[in-house]
């Protein structure tokens, strides 16, 4: 809103946006305790689907997830999600127990709607 | 003051095959609509659509279900109604679909819509009628369901089931 007095002092406008962010990202680490091959790119994104179809049906399985990165040898990567399903998501990762008949498990490292504020992490600062 | 609120999802079963009519029944439907929500929205979906489902009413003639669910999951059984393509029963399957006609927060309000909506429906089938005889059929039971002063019978507005 403009303020009050007239044309010579500048005008000071303020605007507060709630949840104007459309995606969600995640850096995510998935482990597998009991060692064996690691999955590929396309193999990851299909277990995060599956994961999604499990805990939230053919509906789940159909949210836009996308995997923006992924390194095969520490096995973490970033996803991407529209902000509406980061519920679905995230309760979808943390509820999968299996990948081709071994236990597994996802970690969620860090998440935000800004994909810039993922690249910094205070929890591994070394001060 | 505080109160579980329930949803009455109204529907009808419509299947080409006569055969299916002696299908319809409440656990044959009840275990067909789980799965499609099962299928459609997964564990989470089926948990929170079971916590208070039941097949409430069942008319095999007229092929009318009322279906009873929480309010906090209607949607996602309305939702996935449209995804129940066959009805199992006794090692015979045959393919319906449901259509939605009505949902309502009470019993009382989905008897009513389905009081006023066998009334048009019956109306209709008398306009398509090609035969003398069913229309016929139809003329007479139109006039026998009607208010009778009689003390024996008890005298309801309901739809006369059987001729369709």
């Amino acid at each position: 809103r403009p303020a009050g007095r007239g044309m010579a002092a500048a005008a000071f406008e303020r605007r507060v946006l709630r949840r104007a962010a459309e995606h969600h990202y995640l850096r995510v680490r998935l482990e597998l305790p009991d060692g064996g091959a690691r999955p590929s790119a396309a193999q990851f994104k299909q277990l995060v689907v599956t994961a999604l179809r499990e805990l939230h049906g053919e509906v789940g399985a159909a949210l836009p997830v996308d995997v923006l990165t992924y390194e095969e040898k520490t096995l973490s990567a970033i996803l991407r999600v529209i902000s509406s399903g980061l519920v679905k998501l995230w309760s979808a990762l943390t509820l999968l127990g299996f990948y081709q008949n071994r236990r597994c498990a996802f970690r969620v490292l860090q998440t935000s709607p800004f994909l810039l504020a993922l690249s910094g992490n205070s929890r591994e600062l070394v001060l | 003051m505080v109160r579980f609120k329930n949803r009455y999802v109204l529907c009808e079963v419509v299947s080409e095959d006569p055969r299916c009519r002696q299908c319809i029944e409440d656990r044959a439907l009840g275990l067909a609509v789980r799965d499609a929500i099962a299928r459609v929205h997964g564990d989470y979906g089926l948990a929170c659509c079971s916590i208070s489902f039941t097949v409430k009413y069942l008319n095999a003639y007229t092929g009318t279900v009322l279906l009873r669910c929480r309010k906090d999951s209607y949607r996602l059984l309305c939702s996935a109604l449209p995804f129940v393509r066959h009805l199992e029963s006794r090692a015979q399957r045959y393919p319906c679909c449901l259509n939605t006609l009505h949902v309502g927060g009470t019993i009382r309000t989905c008897q009513k819509f389905l009081i006023q909506y066998n009334r048009t429906q019956l109306l209709r089938l008398l306009q398509n009628c090609t035969n003398e005889e069913e229309r016929q059929c139809i003329q007479k039971s139109l006039l026998s369901c009607s208010l009778t002063e009689e003390q024996s019978q008890s005298g309801d507005e309901e739809e006369d089931d059987g001729t369709e």
